[in-house]
């Protein structure tokens, strides 16, 4: 594994201007992934991001598997108008919390905000042995899909 | 925050013109809500599209209904009403059990003590409990013995107790079948009460719950028995349950594990031993009758437990011995049921308003639209069929119910933390995934576990599914999936003036080949993962006699499900059974032993390991699936062949074919299908066009496609991560043609649906909607051909 980069040095820097490029430039895709669409909003050619930046491609990787406790999350509040960001309980029957006040207009954005906080969040040893946890003993890393 | 005020199912999915149709409406809040029945368009919002779209229908259901709220009493049990022989002075109980959250955290959606086997209400009565500490209890009136020892989740034991009414002795087993090196031991817990056995009238005995309340509210009615209110459910497996009489002893006990064993005396009591017989009042064998909703009682009485909300049956017992993996073969081995906390058959609604659908009504998507004045809403949706012999039009599209059902209620962005990394970005939740985290009782789906981590291989339609709504998007696609995403195809029937019946996986399970013969081409939807056996037969039948399909999507005829026998009294296919065995895409993996489905007996998993390959129904099948974005199709040299070049027609062989759409931005995504003849696809088959080499890294090979973990697997390096359009005739005058994607008629709506995706499906539709059989192909090719012929050292070889 590589260390998640803290937020002040400049691979993290370059990492989270990329990431904002490919947010930016899936606005209007139903759907969206870290790459750049060469004409906004249009898929028919992607580059750069995941594809080219192995660095970022690996720290989203780390991202995504996550455990869900404290999972951030998007909240669409109104369909097609209103986005916020939100976490898992981790509890079931325990339904997702708002984290922050921020309602967004588009799909996108919170991606991107999300990215940020993940960054700030992550320790910059986590999946090595200084983070190990009992949890470890029985899957609450969560790359099973259930 | 509250999310949706107003939900509501249907009695039926699929009903036929002249037939009533019954709704169930929860309102909570509004004091009335206004109902009207719309024919469904368009459901998908996205600003890009044509937006939502629905036609009001003039029917006499429309109108205002007073908000009534229901609710749903979820939680799997099994229970004999009171009967005076449980009213006993003295008792011993005991059962194998198999917890699965012996302890739950405090805010758990049901946090506390779990009934085993009780007849217990308020203080009153006996049971065997585990507590809120996770340890065994044993109840007797208001007094409690414990062993004070947590239950070890998923591991077997045996737990016994018995009070003798005489003496007030008690005594608690707890014996754990799985003992490792630090465990401490467990001694028997022994106390005397001083108290007599009183009842409650009215308590039934309860298996994997107790008697929580009596409740004359209007809503209680729906639960069972009616009015009386089960707490306490358990999760886990039980096993041979019994009651008895007497405070017996550790040695009786242990002869009564054996159970009512009837044929150990010539004089045929219901032993195990003549003295034991004499104490039976129920002895309770799950592995008679597990394709029943009934609990058998091999004891004197006939005490049969009814069992509610369809727990899991067909599990493997504290005896499996895992030499025999199929129930049938050794029922004895299979006495466990696994009861879940959040199991549900039938919300049993009362009844909101009815519909008579008149004579004439045409075949299309409908659904109920509940609205209330303060902004609530919800959609009930339906579908009108025509009886068979009275289809009204050349076309037929074949709704896929069944998947609608295996994915009915998903949690999978609420849950499952790894479901970011299948969908490769953060997911995105809406009101619907917001309302059904804090109600689990409306129950999951078939890619959920249950709220104990266990895999939910059974789904109700009896219940509000609020995935088979318009305005929803998924978080897999971040876009319309399945219900709402087929109506994209409907939209584009509607906007090119096709007339065309709808019909639904029941439909076709239960009427076979007499519901398809009539229609000269049928449709399948987006989707179509889940399949019955009889469906997956009238559908080659079908094209073996001439019909023409189109397959508009992708991972269709991948799981085996069957409809569970308990229900057919309710209607057609209520509850749809599906087990995740050894490949596939399982989003959780049935135990070892546990393959085989409780319903029918049959193999479940993948129809491919039973010997029923995806590529025979249309000639495609699913190799990849990635959920980030999609991507478009270009022609190959055999979409010039003679035999499939009218499908082409309008279209410059380098335009790059669906570079836009609803789903993903693509015609080519989420999950893909492709030719293989050593998979099933006929090897006349042409591949017409393909998405290959322009998918992400988030898309990758399914894993029953390889056998050895290696890199190399996702869209930016596997040549089998690729959409294939495909061509076959079939025999007769019939042929496939297999679209290949999920996001493939997202594209039909674009423009308002003048794009090149339309003037292909328009084309293939336009053919093989046409009277008797299609032209027949050129005679050159018709020729021998092996299915490795397309193999490169072969082809070499033969020239």
């Amino acid at each position: 594994m590589i260390p998640i980069p803290r937020s002040d040095t400049d691979d993290a820097k370059r990492m989270i201007e990329e990431h904002k490029e490919c947010t930016e430039s899936m606005k209007g895709v139903a759907g969206s992934t870290i790459l750049k669409c060469a004409t906004p909003g249009d898929t028919t050619v992607v580059s750069g991001g995941i594809h080219e930046d192995f660095q970022l491609n690996r720290v989203l990787l780390r991202m995504r598997a996550l455990p869900a406790k404290g999972k951030l999350v998007v909240i669409c509040t109104k369909v097609e108008k209103e986005w916020r960001i939100a976490r898992l309980s981790g509890i079931r029957g325990v339904p997702p919390e708002f984290v922050t006040d921020k309602v967004y207009d588009n799909e996108q954005d919170p991606q991107h905000d999300i990215f940020v906080m993940r960054l700030d969040e992550m320790a910059e040893t986590d999946g090595f042995p200084e983070h190990f946890r009992e949890g470890w003993k029985r899957r609450d890393d969560a790359w099973t899909v259930t | 925050m509250s999310w949706m005020s107003i939900t509501g199912y249907a009695d039926k999915f699929s009903v036929h013109p002249e037939d009533k149709i019954k709704f169930y409406v929860n309102c909570d809040g509004p004091a009335e809500y206004q109902a009207e029945i719309v024919k469904l368009i368009h459901a998908d919002t996205n600003p890009r599209g044509p937006g939502f779209i629905e036609e009001k229908i003039a029917a006499e259901v429309n109108g205002t209904y007073p908000g009534v709220k229901q609710e749903i009493y979820s939680g799997s049990y099994g229970f004999v009403t009171d009967k005076p022989q449980f009213r006993v002075g003295s008792v011993t109980l005991q059962a194998w059990i198999w917890p699965t959250t012996p302890r739950t955290h405090p805010k758990y959606w049901k946090h506390g003590a779990q009934g085993i086997v009780t007849k217990w209400h308020d203080g009153k009565g006996y049971g065997l409990f585990i507590g809120e500490d996770g340890a065994v209890e044993f109840r007797v009136n208001g007094e409690v013995l414990t062993t004070g020892a947590p239950l070890r989740d998923h591991a077997w034991h045996f737990i016994a107790a018995s009070f003798d009414g005489e003496t007030g002795e008690a005594v608690l087993y707890h014996e754990p079948q799985i003992i490792y090196a630090l465990d401490p031991e467990i001694p028997p817990v022994r106390k005397t009460l001083a108290t007599k056995l009183e009842y409650t009238p009215g308590t039934p005995t309860v298996i994997a719950g107790y008697t929580g309340s009596f409740s004359d509210a209007p809503q209680a009615k729906a639960s069972v028995p009616a009015g009386i209110l089960i707490k306490g459910h358990y999760n886990g497996k039980i096993d041979s349950p019994r009651i008895s009489s007497k405070a017996l002893t550790r040695l009786e006990i242990e002869t009564m594990k054996m159970g009512a064993q009837p044929g150990l005396t010539e004089r045929r009591g219901s032993g195990p031993t003549g003295k034991l017989s004499e104490s039976i009042v129920a002895a309770w064998d799950f592995s008679d009758g597990i394709s029943t909703i009934v609990g058998k009682d091999k004891g004197p009485y006939l005490f049969d437990a009814t069992i509610v909300n369809c727990p899991t049956r067909a599990m493997t017992g504290y005896n499996w011995e895992g030499q025999i993996f199929d129930w049938k073969i050794a029922p004895k081995q299979y006495g466990a049921i696994h009861f879940h906390d959040d199991d549900i058959d039938d919300a049993r609604w009362a009844t909101s308003f009815e519909w008579t659908v008149p004579k004439g009504t045409s075949s299309k998507f409908y659904a109920a639209k509940l609205t209330a004045k303060d902004g609530s809403e919800d959609y009930i949706p339906f579908w009108v069929v025509p009886r068979v012999g009275e289809e009204t039009a050349k076309i037929a599209f074949m709704v896929p119910t069944i998947s609608y059902m295996a994915y009915a209620n998903e949690h999978l962005a609420n849950n499952a933390g790894g479901a970011e990394l299948l969908v490769y970005r953060v997911p995105i939740m809406q009101q619907q995934n917001m309302f059904l985290s804090e109600h689990r009782e409306y129950g999951g789906s078939i890619y959920d576990t249950h709220t104990d981590g266990s895999g939910l291989c059974l789904s109700s339609r009896l219940r509000p599914i609020l995935s088979i709504r318009p305005k929803y998007d998924h978080f897999l696609a971040q876009a319309p999936w399945q219900f709402p995403a087929d109506l994209h195809m409907i939209y584009w029937l509607e906007k090119k003036g096709y007339n065309y019946d709808v019909i639904t996986d029941e439909d076709v399970s239960y009427d076979g080949l007499a519901r398809l013969e009539n229609y000269n081409v049928v449709i399948s939807g987006s989707h179509p993962e889940h399949n019955s056996g009889p469906q997956l037969d009238a559908l080659h039948n079908y094209q073996q006699r001439g019909g023409r399909f189109m397959y508009m999507g992708a991972d269709g005829w991948y799981w085996v499900h069957s409809y569970h026998p308990a229900y057919e009294e309710r209607g057609r296919g209520v509850v749809t059974e599906m087990r995740r065995c050894e490949s596939g895409i399982r989003t959780w993996r049935a135990d070892p032993g546990e393959y085989y489905h409780q319903g029918t007996g049959e193999l479940g998993g993948m129809w491919r390991y039973r010997g029923r390959y995806l590529h025979t129904i249309a000639g495609t099948g699913m190799s990849s699936e990635g959920f980030d974005i999609s991507t478009y199709y270009s022609r190959t040299p055999e979409s010039n062949d003679a035999r499939v070049a009218w499908a082409f027609e309008g279209l410059e062989y380098d335009e790059k074919l669906g570079n836009f759409g609803l789903v993903g931005g693509g015609a080519a995504g989420t999950e893909l299908d492709i030719v293989d003849t050593m998979l099933g696809s006929p090897p006349h088959t042409l591949v017409v066009a393909t998405s290959a080499g322009r998918h992400t890294e988030g898309y990758l090979l399914v894993m029953e496609d390889f056998g050895f973990n290696q890199q190399g697997l996702d869209g930016t390096q596997h040549p089998r991560v690729r959409s294939d359009i495909a061509y076959h005739e079939t025999p007769n005058g019939g042929a496939s043609f297999a679209f290949s994607s999920i996001a493939f008629c997202g594209a039909l709506p674009w423009n308002n649906g003048d794009n090149n995706i339309s003037t292909l499906v328009g084309n293939v539709l336009n053919r093989f909607m046409q009277d008797g059989p299609l032209p027949a192909p050129p005679s050159a090719a018709v020729i021998h051909r092996g299915r490795a012929d397309y193999d490169q050292p072969l082809n070499k070889a033969r020239k």
